[in-house]
């Protein structure tokens, strides 16, 4: 490894010019923060109140009685089995995208044969294909596979519908190890498995938990497979107990916002723990 | 692949002139992705199209039928109504999501401690689902035991507003990253150039800022795009694609088609046509994006 | 390379840990429809599902259920989804083996595809379900004259729900004309309160007022013809004259101006109801176990109900009835524990079951309930609504159910792009004479 010294392009900072202020941003940002505050403090304050309370208060005053009822109320059905469901299907769909993507994007960068750029040209007409317009076609494949009604039937989709982005992050990363490095290795005679594993991987990190990030949040966000692929109790995810959740609470609206505040947790938890990782990552999504 | 290498944005630096034929994996490394891609997003395209020439009701085997679902699609009314609600929804989500994402994008690149935390705020939302954030508002919304009461959802001008902010509420975050991410690599000296020059921040901002960050632009409003064409979460959640049709767009159609009036078939037509025109909207995005180029650039290596 | 292949094995390990959670989760869920002893049943998930919930538990305790080697798993499926759960469902290899349905036109298709038992036989062979019911309803639910469907909860006739306190507080009573029903929305608008509830997000809320308009301006032979399949018959000038009724009421808000954003589903035109915020809600009769539900005192007190006015020169008798007969359980033809469900189909008719249904505000349609009418929680509802249904010339079925399948998505379109403006009274009969 240590024969190894990837070039780096070190971007250009604003460095003056990042410290002057700017009123009309400014003031911009902070119209937006109330945009972005006032729903969500509605939202707690809302989850917090009885269900009698709810219905005439004023959203923008806290609660005169708090109560942890609706969230009680939440957890009691069944939202821990619907978020355990989530995580297996997010790590399922990372798993297959990661390792399809990582070997597809290096032979998309290194190997300049006639399949793998039309390889590399079908991927890239995927990304605008919206998942949704197949989800026809899909029922009918997944119903002859005999996965309907299980995770499989969210994982499998949702991770061949994240596949064009995360190929096209990689190859973006990929691209910025020098021909030096290769050549460096090859000198040692190691053969292109050897590469993947000591060069490749190691130098493309950023572009992997890029990918990570992106189709994680991809079976996060997941919606209309799990409405249309599920049906029981079993396999249903976060998403689709929030929905089912409209038609079990009603008008109680309070329970509703309680289940939305609790979804939003674990992520939250995520951010604060790994901000820096999480928003480099979400950059990756953005290209540079 | 041949059109010859003109530009290298931020490739990596050469190292020979001519490139080794060190480190070249068989193309056969591609084949599991190429195949599970091919399997579980190409061929369910392939079969939409099949399945639009066929009569399914969901239960037993499709029918041949021919062209009856497009003339059937040709002639529809809700057709052309759901195609103007979604263009018109992509467009004005565009203009909303952009013009918000890059001023805060712009100012949040800048160090000071406010902005970074300020920053940190603004990406809440982004933290929830498309569902929990069609419910919150939905909640919120609700006539008469929500948050804020009135007939929001219930008139067509409010129905359609409230679905672009609710995306917008939802996205913005993620795009005044990618802005974010944007600006801070435009070169100082630039605007230290523009200074002696005297020209104002205005100026600066469309004389600088604006041109250096047509590449981010790019790539956000691709991802803005297709992003608005899947709102169909948010239309399910808030609108039921109501009032009467005003904001069914293409993939509620498809799904109301579908899943509601068990017309498979003429699902499938409509789903047909919306992976066409994103194909068609896919390929005008990478040649205006010279995503496309990326590859050539790399072949000059 | 050391901390490289430590990560290296916490991703494999993790990977296979994860196939096993996926595994588990697949195949334990396939087990349960394919192990032969345990059938799946689909309800609508609403208040009164807790009675099947209960009838499931002691079948499944049962030792009819031991006898045949099968319990029952139900699932319930909130309301605005079910139909399209239960089409995906059926069309895939793990169909529920019962499940809740309106009969007639709502499994036309299954029945077409060959995927339900024909009960006829069945129910000829077993006394417990051949005399267990009123005959006529088992019929109503059949198609072509083949039962496919045995009853499981209670008729549901659509009245005029009202809210004693708000009629009393104004000094009015609920309307039996509709020139009186006219008169009454007057006076409650200028007290502030809206007329009527209705959840218009759930486009069959809006079908209840077209159909029994329809019925007293023109008698229930209008929609026979139509019901027929032919499309004209959408030309009869009750329908206009109904739809120009609908539209005066919608100008002057007597369903208030946010309907089109009200569910029923999730109870909101109910709740509007309770809390005195409309004064009438036109409803199935599914309405007050829903209210006893939500807001029990309300139920108990102050709900009131009539039949849906006569119109004053109308050709339709005030007695007549737009509804659905009740609801049944269907057996796909796919089961596995044909022995079990017709066991548990058995026990539909049971006295217990009956009781359970009473209790919670029901009419069942059992041989033996008007007997046990006595017990409900509100026997004077119960009587009302027995003897309604009894004496009624004409029961429409709900016309989404009794039109032609293809014609009942775009007829709910048309109802509600009527109800909300978007198509003139004239715009929605031609509308409604295009469909093919």
């Amino acid at each position: 490894m240590t024969t190894v010294s990837p070039h780096k392009t070190a971007p250009a900072k604003g460095r003056s010019r990042a410290k002057r202020s700017n009123p009309v941003a400014g003031v911009a940002s902070f119209v937006w923060l109330l945009i972005v505050i006032i729903p969500i403090y509605a939202m707690i304050t809302t989850s917090l109140a009885g269900p009698e309370e709810a219905a005439g208060r004023n959203a923008l005053e806290p609660p005169k009685n708090p109560t942890l009822d609706n969230y009680g109320l939440v957890l009691e059905s069944g939202f821990p089995h619907y978020l355990l469901n989530t995580v297996l299907a997010a790590l399922g769909v990372v798993a297959i995208v990661v390792v399809l993507s990582v070997p597809l994007s290096y032979v998309a960068v290194r190997n300049r044969g006639f399949w793998s750029g039309g390889a590399f040209r079908l991927f890239l007409l995927g990304v605008a294909i919206p998942a949704q317009a197949v989800v026809v076609p899909l029922y009918l494949m997944i119903t002859k596979l005999e996965i309907y009604d299980s995770l499989w039937a969210i994982v499998l989709p949702t991770a061949a519908f994240a596949m064009p982005v995360s190929v096209l992050i990689l190859t973006g990363t990929l691209r910025d190890i020098s021909e030096e490095s290769y050549e460096a290795m090859s000198l040692d005679g190691a053969s292109p498995t050897r590469m993947l594993f000591q060069l490749v991987i190691p130098l493309s990190k950023g572009g992997i938990s890029t990918v990570v990030i992106y189709s994680a949040l991809q079976a996060w966000n997941g919606f209309l497979f799990p409405l249309i692929f599920t049906q029981s109790e079993e396999p249903r995810v976060l998403t689709l107990g929030l929905y089912n959740y409209v038609s079990q609470f009603g008008v109680n609206i309070p329970a509703l916002l309680a289940s939305v505040v609790l979804s939003g947790v674990p992520i939250f938890v995520v951010y604060l723990v790994a901000r820096r990782a999480l928003v480099s990552g979400m950059m990756g999504v953005g290209g540079k | 692949m041949t059109e010859p290498v003109t530009k290298s944005v931020d490739a990596a630096p050469k190292a020979g002139v001519q490139a080794t034929r060190v480190g070249r994996p068989h193309a056969s490394w591609a084949l599991p992705g190429v195949l599970f891609f091919m399997f579980f997003a190409v061929a369910p395209m392939a079969l939409a199209v099949y399945l639009s020439f066929t009569e399914w009701n969901g239960l037993g085997d499709p029918r041949f039928v021919g062209l009856d679902n497009w003339q059937n699609l040709v002639g529809d009314p809700r057709l052309t109504q759901s195609l103007t609600v979604t263009v018109l929804m992509t467009v004005v989500s565009w203009a909303f999501q952009t013009v918000i994402a890059l001023l805060l994008g712009v100012w949040a690149a800048g160090k000071q401690r406010n902005r970074a935390i300020l920053s940190a705020v603004f990406f809440v939302p982004f933290l929830l689902s498309s569902t929990a954030i069609a419910l919150l508002f939905f909640a919120l919304l609700d006539p008469n035991f929500g948050v804020i009461k009135g007939d929001t959802l219930g008139t067509t001008s409010g129905a359609f507003l409230a679905i672009i902010f609710v995306g917008g509420w939802q996205f913005i975050p993620f795009h005044t990253l990618i802005y974010q991410g944007g600006a801070r690599q435009i070169p100082e000296v630039l605007y230290q150039a523009a200074a002696i020059d005297g020209a104002g921040r205005v100026r600066q901002f469309f004389s600088i800022t604006l041109p250096q960050l047509r590449h981010t632009m790019a790539m956000s409003s691709v991802l803005m795009v297709v992003g608005s064409l899947t709102y169909f979460e948010t239309v399910l959640i808030l609108t039921q694609g109501g009032p009467g049709t005003d904001t069914a767009i293409l993939p509620y159609l498809m799904y109301e088609a579908g899943f509601k009036s068990y017309d498979f078939g003429y699902a499938s037509a409509v789903a047909t046509f919306l992976v066409v025109a994103a194909t068609g909207l896919s390929l005008l995005m990478v040649r205006i994006t010279g995503f496309g180029s990326m590859r050539s650039v790399r072949e000059g290596m | 390379m050391e901390s490289y292949s430590r990560r290296w094995f916490l991703g494999v390990s993790g990977a296979t840990m994860l196939t096993a959670g996926l595994t588990a989760c697949g195949s334990s869920d396939s087990d349960s429809g394919k192990s032969g002893g345990q059938l799946t049943a689909f309800v609508w998930g609403d208040d009164a599902a807790k009675i099947q919930e209960d009838a499931v538990r002691k079948f499944n305790a049962s030792s009819a259920a031991k006898k045949t080697g099968g319990t029952i798993k139900l699932q319930r499926i909130p309301g605005s989804d079910y139909p399209a759960k239960l089409r995906t469902a059926m069309g895939s290899p793990s169909a529920p083996d019962l499940f809740f349905n309106w009969g007639g036109g709502s499994i036309k298709a299954y029945v077409d595809a060959d995927q339900l038992i024909d009960l006829h036989d069945i129910i000829e062979s077993t006394p417990a379900l051949k005399n267990g019911f009123l005959p006529s309803i088992i019929q109503s639910g059949a198609l072509e004259g083949r039962p496919y469907g045995i009853p499981m909860r209670g008729m549901q006739p659509v009245l005029l729900f009202f809210n004693k306190k708000v009629f009393k507080d104004a000094g009015l009573e609920p309307p039996t004309s509709w020139t009186q029903l006219l008169d009454i929305n007057k006076k409650f608008k200028s007290r502030g309160i809206q007329p009527f509830a209705l959840g218009g997000a759930d486009k069959w809320t809006e079908l209840m007022w077209v159909s029994y308009l329809v019925d007293r301006i023109g008698g229930p032979e209008v929609f026979r013809k139509i019901q027929g399949g032919d499309a004209s018959a959408w030309g009869d000038p009750a329908v206009l004259r109904a739809a120009e009724e609908i539209k005066s009421l919608v100008d002057d808000e007597a369903f208030g101006k946010g309907f089109s954003s009200v569910q029923y589903n999730n109870g909101g035109a109910s709740t509007l109801l309770a809390k005195g915020k409309a004064a009438m809600h036109l409803m199935g009769s599914w309405e007050y176990p829903t209210q006893l539900g939500k807001f029990k005192d309300f139920a108990e007190n102050d709900l009131g109900w009539v039949a849906f006015p006569a119109y004053d020169g109308g050709a339709g008798d005030i007695k007549n009835v737009v509804g659905n007969p009740t609801n049944y359980w269907s057996v796909s033809a796919r089961t596995k524990n044909r022995e079990a469900a017709i066991e548990f189909l058995k026990t539909c008719a049971s006295e217990e079951y009956t009781k359970a249904l009473i209790a919670n505000g029901d009419i069942p349609t059992t041989a033996n309930a008007g007997a046990l009418l006595e017990d409900s929680p509100n026997p004077e509802f119960a009587k009302f609504q027995y003897e309604l249904v009894q004496n009624a010339p004409a029961f429409t079925l709900s016309w989404d159910q009794a039109v032609k399948p293809d014609w009942s998505a775009p007829m709910l379109t048309e109802i509600d792009k009527l109800f909300l403006g978007q198509s003139s009274p004239k715009e929605f009969v031609t509308a409604l004479k295009g469909l093919k």
